[in-house]
């Protein structure tokens, strides 16, 4: 019985230590770990291109967002409340479209950083690190990916809650 | 050496401790607010010349006027306008894909040694 106990503890610590082992260190087998080694220059290059093509769409897409949060959506929705057609809906995704360019601003520096740690980092000499900071990159860039979406979605949301108004006319 | 001239000495390097000083709080604010990330005046960052031309050819002028009657005219124009901006973002089709982050596109798959 004392021993079922001691099982059972161990067991539960176990389960446990789980939960704070990071999900996103992948493992890395010897072989990419040589190849990382040896194509270092290379895969940094290819990450200094990947940067350069990012702060590009970066700038692109924010100055898009930023042309349209200030010269339609809030001009459109001060007019709507003069012209005592505003709604709560319109209204919410005007602070939603907000809120979200600043997530995209946000975790755009975010992703910057870490992707800027792995091109300083020493490939050649700690590749299994370099892989596990890798990781990180590409969660960083699947959150941009998402904060994009998510603000292409708000301004479709925009587009319908005006067509609805436009019925009211 | 008279005093007036270690004076000037003292002068000298305390002018030069500040500047150091400012420079190096403006450049670790530069950088941990993120703005180097946007600054496209770094060298490699540049844009290039189509970009340019793109920018020049975009309807920058259009504002959508705050007050004044709502009618159906202004809504459609609107939406016209507006759609041509949606559309702009739309060509960058797929932005931060995750493809050109891959094993594979970074020639560290375990495939790559076999062939």
């Amino acid at each position: 019985m004392f021993y079922m106990k001691k099982i059972l503890i161990i067991l539960a610590l176990f389960l446990v230590s789980g939960l704070f082992i990071p999900y996103n260190v992948m493992a890395i087998s010897e072989e990419q770990e040589n190849l990382v080694s040896v194509n270092c220059s290379t895969i940094k290059s290819k990450l200094k291109k990947v940067q350069q093509l990012d702060a590009k769409v970066r700038v692109y897409l924010g100055s898009y967002y930023e042309a349209i949060a200030t010269k339609f959506i809030i001009p459109m929705n001060v007019r709507l409340v003069e012209n005592n057609l505003s709604t709560a809906e319109m209204v919410e995704n005007q602070n939603k479209f907000a809120e979200a360019r600043t997530v995209f601003s946000n975790d755009f520096v975010k992703y910057q950083q870490v992707l800027e740690e792995l091109i300083n980092m020493n490939c050649t000499a700690e590749p299994e690190k370099f892989y596990e900071q890798l990781v990180i990159v590409r969660q960083k860039r699947k959150i941009m990916t998402q904060d994009v979406l998510q603000i292409r979605t708000l301004l479709s949301g925009h587009v319908k809650l005006v067509r609805e108004v436009m019925t009211k006319l | 050496m008279t005093s007036g001239g270690r004076n000037l000495v003292i002068l000298g390097i305390l002018s030069v401790l500040v500047a150091s000083l400012t420079t190096g709080v403006s450049l670790a604010i530069y950088h941990n607010s993120g703005d180097i990330y946007l600054d496209r005046s770094r060298p490699g960052f540049l844009p290039d010349e189509d970009e340019i031309e793109k920018q020049d050819g975009q309807d920058l002028e259009y504002n959508f006027e705050k007050s004044g009657k709502l009618t159906i005219q202004n809504v459609e124009e609107y939406l016209e306008k507006l759609e041509l901006e949606i559309k702009a973002i739309d060509a960058y089709s797929d932005p931060f894909n995750e493809k050109v982050l891959i094993d594979e596109e970074l020639g560290i798959t375990e495939k790559n040694n076999e062939s």
